[in-house]
């Protein structure tokens, strides 16, 4: 499944900008269009194209399935953590309890950062888990 | 021809899509279709006219807005609906590359004349 | 399905159609009526949720519950997927 060279050449000077891209996406999610789950497809976007041009095997090599798995279950689980961590210091459950700060900077809205980065990282590595799952089936079970 | 009107199209063409295609995979692109038309026609309900998008400017955060923003909470569903379409159509393909794996065909007539 | 009932089927559906179609034409589009539940997250939710993007106020603010069920969804379809092509042992 390996491209020619031009685009392996191209994808391989365009991923870091995709990955920078996305990374934007989530972080700036409270203050401009955007959000975690837009910004995690973009990243997810940017491992399906690695896999695409360079091939599935050398595309495993750098990015494994168990660390990606290990990275969804992370992020679902530091989603429902910081919840508990609202109940633990005497608001509601997912309530906001660090301080609001000023409107327009990147720290304000309380826990809206955190939560962004949690949806970004599970979003990014269930989409890049179907992927693999779709392409390297062979034969029944 | 309002966006409504054009979103009961789409939802027309998707329709068609899901009844009256023999592939599988077809039916599958109908549903994604038919998921796209809904998007269109919740977004274009919170409508007003001469309104800007949902995202507070410098110039509206010092106590006086005048300006019309329109409606945010169809926007915030639809993403819900989004992540939801996705989660079908990646199971429902998982299904049709094992349904392809055993009976080596896609068309629905056939499939439906195997038991 | 024969091959008449897919034609009735197909005139029902789009005699249907048809009608909502032209029942549709004269909505007032860009006026709705009720706006109520707009105008307080448009006028509050600056200061609820100190975020300028509105709809991120909304779905990770007010309402976060729908969106950590929504993530749930979004990880069981996944193990799905992986569960369905598991491939040989």
């Amino acid at each position: 499944m390996r491209s020619s060279k031009i685009i392996r050449t191209i994808v391989q000077k365009l991923f870091p900008f995709i990955v920078l891209f996305g990374l934007y996406l989530i972080s700036h999610g409270h203050l401009s269009p955007g959000g975690g789950f837009q910004g995690g497809v973009v990243v997810g976007t940017a491992i399906i194209l690695l896999a695409l041009s360079y091939g599935i095997e050398k595309t495993e090599k750098k990015f494994k399935n168990r660390r990606l798995s290990m990275l969804e279950k992370l992020g679902i689980l530091s989603f429902i953590l910081l919840g508990f961590l609202g109940i633990f210091t005497g608001h509601s459950f997912l309530g906001n309890f660090l301080p609001l700060g000023r409107p327009g900077q990147i720290a304000s809205g309380g826990l809206m950062l955190l939560f962004n980065i949690a949806i970004g990282i599970e979003v990014a590595a269930g989409v890049s888990i179907i992927f693999y799952a779709l392409v390297k089936y062979r034969g029944e079970l | 021809m309002t966006p409504v009107n054009i979103s009961l199209l789409v939802f027309m063409i998707g329709l068609y899509g899901v009844m009256s295609k023999n592939n599988l995979i077809k039916k599958i692109m109908g549903l994604t279709i038919i998921n796209g038309s809904i998007v269109l026609f919740f977004i274009s309900i919170g409508y007003r006219k001469a309104g800007l998008a949902p995202i507070l400017e410098e110039w509206t955060t010092d106590g006086i807005s005048t300006a019309i923003f329109v409606d945010p909470l169809p926007q915030a569903l639809m993403l819900t609906t989004i992540v939801i379409g996705i989660s079908v159509t990646a199971l429902a393909l998982a299904l049709i590359v094992r349904i392809y794996a055993k009976y080596k065909t896609l068309d629905i007539q056939q499939l439906s004349k195997e038991r | 399905m024969s091959k008449e009932m897919k034609k009735v089927f197909f005139i029902i559906i789009i005699l249907v159609m048809a009608t909502l179609f032209i029942l549709s034409v004269d909505i007032e589009y860009g006026n709705p009526k009720n706006l109520d539940v707009a105008n307080y997250y448009i006028d509050k939710g600056l200061h609820d949720t100190g975020a300028i993007n509105l709809v991120a106020a909304i779905y990770l603010g007010y309402r976060a519950y729908d969106t950590l069920i929504e993530t749930i969804v979004l990880f069981v379809a996944v193990t799905g997927v992986v569960f369905y092509l598991r491939g040989k042992r």
